[in-house]
Protein backbone atom coordinates (compact mmCIF):
# COMPACT_ATOMS: atom_id res chain seq x y z
CA UNK A 1 0.00 0.00 0.00
CA UNK A 2 2.72 2.46 0.93
CA UNK A 3 5.81 2.89 -1.12
CA UNK A 4 8.68 1.88 1.18
CA UNK A 5 11.06 4.35 -0.43
CA UNK A 6 8.62 7.26 -0.56
CA UNK A 7 10.80 10.20 0.54
CA UNK A 8 7.78 11.92 2.07
CA UNK A 9 7.57 9.17 4.71
CA UNK A 10 10.16 11.30 6.52
CA UNK A 11 7.42 13.86 7.12
CA UNK A 12 5.78 11.69 9.80
CA UNK A 13 4.98 14.03 12.68
CA UNK A 14 4.60 12.37 16.09
CA UNK A 15 2.32 14.11 18.56
CA UNK A 16 4.27 16.29 20.96
CA UNK A 17 2.00 17.52 23.77
CA UNK A 18 1.56 21.30 23.77
CA UNK A 19 -0.24 23.01 26.64
CA UNK A 20 -2.59 25.65 25.28
CA UNK A 21 -2.99 29.05 26.92
CA UNK A 22 -4.14 28.69 30.53
CA UNK A 23 -7.10 30.98 29.91
CA UNK A 24 -8.26 28.88 26.97
CA UNK A 25 -7.85 25.63 28.93
CA UNK A 26 -9.89 26.96 31.86
CA UNK A 27 -12.64 28.40 29.64
CA UNK A 28 -13.00 25.13 27.71
CA UNK A 29 -13.21 23.12 30.94
CA UNK A 30 -16.05 25.39 32.12
CA UNK A 31 -17.84 24.85 28.81
CA UNK A 32 -17.52 21.08 29.21
CA UNK A 33 -18.74 21.14 32.81
CA UNK A 34 -21.71 23.34 31.89
CA UNK A 35 -22.81 20.70 29.40
CA UNK A 36 -22.92 17.92 31.97
CA UNK A 37 -26.33 16.43 32.41
CA UNK A 38 -27.72 16.40 35.93
CA UNK A 39 -29.14 12.92 35.53
CA UNK A 40 -28.89 10.32 32.86
CA UNK A 41 -31.06 7.29 32.09
CA UNK A 42 -28.11 4.92 32.10
CA UNK A 43 -28.09 3.92 35.76
CA UNK A 44 -29.62 1.02 37.62
CA UNK A 45 -33.28 0.61 38.54
CA UNK A 46 -34.26 -0.82 41.93
CA UNK A 47 -37.78 -1.63 43.14
CA UNK A 48 -38.74 -1.43 46.82
CA UNK A 49 -42.08 -2.56 48.20
CA UNK A 50 -43.72 -0.20 50.68
CA UNK A 51 -47.01 -0.25 52.57
CA UNK A 52 -47.57 3.52 52.68
CA UNK A 53 -46.63 5.17 49.39
CA UNK A 54 -47.02 8.77 50.58
CA UNK A 55 -44.82 8.21 53.62
CA UNK A 56 -42.20 6.45 51.51
CA UNK A 57 -42.09 9.16 48.83
CA UNK A 58 -41.80 11.85 51.51
CA UNK A 59 -38.95 9.95 53.14
CA UNK A 60 -36.89 9.37 50.00
CA UNK A 61 -37.53 12.87 48.67
CA UNK A 62 -37.19 14.95 51.82
CA UNK A 63 -34.60 12.99 53.77
CA UNK A 64 -32.45 11.28 51.15
CA UNK A 65 -32.51 13.83 48.34
CA UNK A 66 -34.41 11.79 45.73
CA UNK A 67 -36.43 13.59 43.08
CA UNK A 68 -40.00 12.49 42.50
CA UNK A 69 -40.46 11.72 38.82
CA UNK A 70 -43.90 10.07 38.62
CA UNK A 71 -46.72 9.04 40.91
CA UNK A 72 -49.32 7.80 38.43
CA UNK A 73 -51.32 5.73 40.92
CA UNK A 74 -51.72 5.34 44.68
CA UNK A 75 -49.63 2.18 44.44
CA UNK A 76 -46.64 3.28 42.42
CA UNK A 77 -44.02 6.04 42.33
CA UNK A 78 -40.78 6.59 40.45
CA UNK A 79 -37.91 8.57 41.96
CA UNK A 80 -34.39 9.43 40.88
CA UNK A 81 -31.18 10.11 42.70
CA UNK A 82 -28.55 10.85 40.05
CA UNK A 83 -28.32 7.73 37.88
CA UNK A 84 -30.30 5.56 40.30
CA UNK A 85 -33.99 5.07 39.52
CA UNK A 86 -36.02 3.88 42.47
CA UNK A 87 -39.46 2.34 41.94
CA UNK A 88 -41.77 2.20 44.94
CA UNK A 89 -44.69 -0.22 44.77
CA UNK A 90 -47.47 -1.01 47.20
CA UNK A 91 -47.97 -4.81 46.97
CA UNK A 92 -51.23 -5.73 45.26
CA UNK A 93 -52.81 -8.21 42.88
CA UNK A 94 -50.40 -7.56 39.99
CA UNK A 95 -47.53 -8.64 42.25
CA UNK A 96 -49.10 -11.91 43.39
CA UNK A 97 -46.97 -14.97 42.79
CA UNK A 98 -48.46 -18.19 41.37
CA UNK A 99 -48.30 -19.77 44.82
CA UNK A 100 -50.39 -16.95 46.26
CA UNK A 101 -47.65 -15.09 48.12
CA UNK A 102 -47.19 -11.33 47.87
CA UNK A 103 -43.97 -9.37 48.06
CA UNK A 104 -43.52 -7.46 51.27
CA UNK A 105 -41.24 -4.69 52.49
CA UNK A 106 -38.08 -5.38 54.44
CA UNK A 107 -35.35 -7.93 54.15
CA UNK A 108 -31.62 -7.42 54.24
CA UNK A 109 -30.80 -6.44 50.66
CA UNK A 110 -30.44 -2.70 50.20
CA UNK A 111 -29.39 0.11 47.97
CA UNK A 112 -26.14 1.72 48.97
CA UNK A 113 -25.75 5.47 48.69
CA UNK A 114 -22.42 7.28 48.62
CA UNK A 115 -22.58 10.38 50.81
CA UNK A 116 -20.15 13.04 51.89
CA UNK A 117 -19.78 13.73 55.63
CA UNK A 118 -21.61 10.70 56.96
CA UNK A 119 -21.62 11.88 60.60
CA UNK A 120 -23.33 15.16 59.75
CA UNK A 121 -25.91 13.44 57.58
CA UNK A 122 -26.73 10.83 60.21
CA UNK A 123 -27.15 13.53 62.85
CA UNK A 124 -29.40 15.50 60.51
CA UNK A 125 -31.52 12.45 59.66
CA UNK A 126 -31.90 11.54 63.35
CA UNK A 127 -33.07 15.08 64.08
CA UNK A 128 -35.66 14.69 61.36
CA UNK A 129 -37.03 11.47 62.79
CA UNK A 130 -35.35 8.83 60.62
CA UNK A 131 -35.05 5.36 62.13
CA UNK A 132 -31.66 3.64 62.06
CA UNK A 133 -31.02 -0.10 62.22
CA UNK A 134 -27.54 0.37 63.70
CA UNK A 135 -24.87 2.93 64.50
CA UNK A 136 -22.10 3.92 62.12
CA UNK A 137 -19.71 1.02 61.65
CA UNK A 138 -16.39 0.66 59.88
CA UNK A 139 -16.23 -1.85 57.05
CA UNK A 140 -13.63 -2.56 54.38
CA UNK A 141 -12.83 0.78 52.78
CA UNK A 142 -15.99 2.46 54.07
CA UNK A 143 -17.86 3.77 57.10
CA UNK A 144 -21.50 2.89 56.83
CA UNK A 145 -24.86 2.92 58.55
CA UNK A 146 -28.27 1.39 57.86
CA UNK A 147 -31.30 3.64 57.82
CA UNK A 148 -34.86 2.32 57.52
CA UNK A 149 -37.54 3.75 55.29
CA UNK A 150 -41.04 4.03 56.80
CA UNK A 151 -41.92 0.56 55.47
CA UNK A 152 -38.83 -1.04 56.99
CA UNK A 153 -36.65 -1.32 53.88
CA UNK A 154 -32.96 -0.74 54.48
CA UNK A 155 -30.82 1.92 52.85
CA UNK A 156 -27.10 1.82 53.39
CA UNK A 157 -25.31 5.16 53.59
CA UNK A 158 -21.54 5.06 53.24
CA UNK A 159 -18.54 7.30 52.98
CA UNK A 160 -15.20 6.10 51.60
CA UNK A 161 -12.13 5.43 53.73
CA UNK A 162 -8.55 4.74 52.63
CA UNK A 163 -8.53 1.70 50.35
CA UNK A 164 -11.98 2.42 48.96
CA UNK A 165 -12.32 1.36 45.35
CA UNK A 166 -14.73 2.34 42.62
CA UNK A 167 -14.29 2.26 38.86
CA UNK A 168 -13.24 5.76 37.86
CA UNK A 169 -15.40 5.92 34.74
CA UNK A 170 -18.04 3.59 33.35
CA UNK A 171 -16.94 2.44 29.90
CA UNK A 172 -19.69 -0.19 29.68
CA UNK A 173 -23.16 1.12 30.33
CA UNK B 1 -29.64 16.25 52.05
CA UNK B 2 -28.38 19.14 50.00
CA UNK B 3 -27.36 19.44 46.38
CA UNK B 4 -23.74 18.75 47.24
CA UNK B 5 -24.72 15.21 48.23
CA UNK B 6 -25.67 14.28 44.69
CA UNK B 7 -23.61 11.34 43.46
CA UNK B 8 -20.23 12.77 42.62
CA UNK B 9 -19.49 10.61 39.61
CA UNK B 10 -16.86 12.42 37.57
CA UNK B 11 -17.84 13.15 34.00
CA UNK B 12 -15.53 11.08 31.75
CA UNK B 13 -14.73 14.08 29.56
CA UNK B 14 -13.77 16.12 32.61
CA UNK B 15 -11.72 13.19 33.92
CA UNK B 16 -9.63 12.78 30.77
CA UNK B 17 -9.37 16.52 30.06
CA UNK B 18 -6.10 17.37 31.90
CA UNK B 19 -4.26 14.47 30.25
CA UNK B 20 -5.83 14.75 26.79
CA UNK B 21 -5.82 18.53 26.32
CA UNK B 22 -2.07 18.94 25.56
CA UNK B 23 -2.19 15.88 23.30
CA UNK B 24 -5.14 17.09 21.23
CA UNK B 25 -3.76 20.61 21.08
CA UNK B 26 -0.27 19.24 20.31
CA UNK B 27 -1.74 17.22 17.44
CA UNK B 28 -3.66 20.15 15.95
CA UNK B 29 -1.28 23.07 16.38
CA UNK B 30 1.58 22.05 14.04
CA UNK B 31 -0.86 20.63 11.48
CA UNK B 32 -3.09 23.65 11.11
CA UNK B 33 -0.31 26.17 11.67
CA UNK B 34 -2.51 28.72 13.43
CA UNK B 35 -2.86 29.12 17.19
CA UNK B 36 -6.41 30.43 16.96
CA UNK B 37 -7.56 27.69 14.56
CA UNK B 38 -5.87 25.08 16.80
CA UNK B 39 -7.82 26.41 19.80
CA UNK B 40 -11.11 26.41 17.90
CA UNK B 41 -10.61 22.84 16.71
CA UNK B 42 -9.45 21.70 20.16
CA UNK B 43 -12.65 23.11 21.66
CA UNK B 44 -14.77 21.48 18.92
CA UNK B 45 -13.07 18.14 19.62
CA UNK B 46 -13.86 18.17 23.34
CA UNK B 47 -17.42 19.41 22.81
CA UNK B 48 -17.90 16.52 20.35
CA UNK B 49 -16.75 14.20 23.15
CA UNK B 50 -19.37 15.69 25.49
CA UNK B 51 -22.06 15.03 22.88
CA UNK B 52 -20.82 11.51 22.15
CA UNK B 53 -20.75 10.75 25.87
CA UNK B 54 -24.49 11.41 26.06
CA UNK B 55 -25.36 8.77 23.49
CA UNK B 56 -26.99 5.52 24.49
CA UNK B 57 -23.74 3.62 23.91
CA UNK B 58 -21.03 6.18 24.54
CA UNK B 59 -17.53 5.49 23.22
CA UNK B 60 -14.74 4.58 25.60
CA UNK B 61 -13.02 7.92 25.94
CA UNK B 62 -9.30 7.66 25.26
CA UNK B 63 -6.68 10.08 23.99
CA UNK B 64 -6.55 8.04 20.76
CA UNK B 65 -10.32 8.45 20.29
CA UNK B 66 -10.01 12.21 20.84
CA UNK B 67 -7.12 12.45 18.35
CA UNK B 68 -9.32 10.65 15.82
CA UNK B 69 -12.05 13.25 16.38
CA UNK B 70 -9.48 16.06 16.14
CA UNK B 71 -8.36 14.64 12.79
CA UNK B 72 -11.95 14.78 11.52
CA UNK B 73 -12.26 18.36 12.77
CA UNK B 74 -9.05 19.26 10.92
CA UNK B 75 -10.36 17.73 7.68
CA UNK B 76 -13.66 19.60 8.14
CA UNK B 77 -11.69 22.81 8.67
CA UNK B 78 -9.77 22.32 5.44
CA UNK B 79 -12.98 21.51 3.63
CA UNK B 80 -14.37 24.91 4.72
CA UNK B 81 -11.11 26.62 3.75
CA UNK B 82 -11.24 24.79 0.41
CA UNK B 83 -14.70 26.17 -0.29
CA UNK B 84 -13.47 29.69 0.45
CA UNK B 85 -10.43 29.18 -1.76
CA UNK B 86 -12.61 28.29 -4.71
CA UNK B 87 -12.69 31.21 -7.07
CA UNK B 88 -9.31 32.30 -5.84
CA UNK B 89 -6.79 31.04 -8.38
CA UNK B 90 -4.72 28.37 -6.71
CA UNK B 91 -1.82 26.98 -8.68
CA UNK B 92 -2.34 23.24 -8.51
CA UNK B 93 -1.72 21.54 -11.83
CA UNK B 94 1.17 21.57 -14.16
CA UNK B 95 3.46 18.90 -12.84
CA UNK B 96 1.44 15.76 -13.53
CA UNK B 97 3.53 12.98 -14.88
CA UNK B 98 6.75 14.92 -14.70
CA UNK B 99 9.35 12.84 -12.95
CA UNK B 100 10.88 15.39 -10.62
CA UNK B 101 12.78 13.38 -8.01
CA UNK B 102 13.05 14.51 -4.41
CA UNK B 103 16.51 15.29 -3.11
CA UNK B 104 18.13 12.41 -1.24
CA UNK B 105 18.09 14.44 1.97
CA UNK B 106 14.68 15.97 2.58
CA UNK B 107 14.70 19.18 4.62
CA UNK B 108 11.59 18.38 6.65
CA UNK B 109 11.16 21.90 8.05
CA UNK B 110 11.24 23.31 4.52
CA UNK B 111 8.79 20.62 3.43
CA UNK B 112 6.36 21.52 6.27
CA UNK B 113 6.67 25.19 5.27
CA UNK B 114 5.93 24.27 1.64
CA UNK B 115 2.97 22.13 2.75
CA UNK B 116 1.45 25.14 4.53
CA UNK B 117 1.35 26.99 1.20
CA UNK B 118 -0.64 24.34 -0.65
CA UNK B 119 -4.38 24.38 -1.33
CA UNK B 120 -6.64 22.91 1.34
CA UNK B 121 -7.35 19.59 -0.47
CA UNK B 122 -3.65 18.98 -1.13
CA UNK B 123 -2.68 19.94 2.38
CA UNK B 124 -5.33 17.74 3.85
CA UNK B 125 -4.39 14.69 1.77
CA UNK B 126 -0.66 15.00 2.42
CA UNK B 127 -1.12 15.64 6.15
CA UNK B 128 -3.25 12.54 6.60
CA UNK B 129 -1.03 10.36 4.42
CA UNK B 130 2.42 11.46 5.58
CA UNK B 131 2.30 13.47 8.83
CA UNK B 132 -0.26 11.10 10.34
CA UNK B 133 0.96 8.06 8.39
CA UNK B 134 -2.51 6.80 7.46
CA UNK B 135 -2.84 4.18 4.72
CA UNK B 136 -4.33 5.49 1.45
CA UNK B 137 -7.63 3.70 2.10
CA UNK B 138 -8.06 5.52 5.41
CA UNK B 139 -7.14 8.85 3.83
CA UNK B 140 -9.81 8.15 1.20
CA UNK B 141 -12.40 7.39 3.90
CA UNK B 142 -11.54 10.55 5.83
CA UNK B 143 -11.81 12.70 2.71
CA UNK B 144 -14.95 10.96 1.45
CA UNK B 145 -13.31 10.04 -1.85
CA UNK B 146 -12.66 6.76 -3.62
CA UNK B 147 -9.25 5.16 -3.21
CA UNK B 148 -8.52 5.77 -6.86
CA UNK B 149 -9.46 9.46 -6.63
CA UNK B 150 -7.36 9.76 -3.49
CA UNK B 151 -4.33 8.23 -5.20
CA UNK B 152 -4.71 10.79 -7.98
CA UNK B 153 -5.14 13.61 -5.45
CA UNK B 154 -2.04 12.48 -3.56
CA UNK B 155 -0.02 12.33 -6.77
CA UNK B 156 -1.04 15.88 -7.67
CA UNK B 157 -0.50 17.08 -4.12
CA UNK B 158 3.00 15.62 -4.05
CA UNK B 159 3.80 17.31 -7.36
CA UNK B 160 2.53 20.62 -5.97
CA UNK B 161 4.55 20.15 -2.81
CA UNK B 162 7.64 19.31 -4.85
CA UNK B 163 7.20 22.50 -6.86
CA UNK B 164 6.78 24.77 -3.84
CA UNK B 165 9.62 22.99 -2.04
CA UNK B 166 11.89 23.54 -5.06
CA UNK B 167 11.01 27.25 -5.11
CA UNK B 168 12.06 27.38 -1.45
CA UNK B 169 15.33 25.62 -2.27
CA UNK B 170 16.15 28.33 -4.79
CA UNK B 171 15.73 31.16 -2.34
Amino acid sequence: MSDPIDPLDHLRLPIVPVEPRAGFAAALLRRIEDQEEPASPRGATVRYFVDDLDAAVDFYRDLLGFEEELRPSPAFAMLYRGDLRLLLSVPGEPHAMPDGTFPEPGGWNRISLHVAELDAIVADLRDRGARFRNDISVGVGVRQVLVLDPAGNLIELFEPLAGYHERATSPVR
Amino acid sequence: MSARDKPDEVDPVVAIYPRALPQVHGYLLPRCGSASVAEDLTAETFMAAVTANRRENPPVLTVAWLIGVARHKLVDHWRRVGREERGVAVAEGGCDGVDDPWPSHLDTEAAYAALAKLSAPHRSALTLRYLDGLPVAEVAAMLGRSVHATETLLMRAKAALRRVYREGEGS
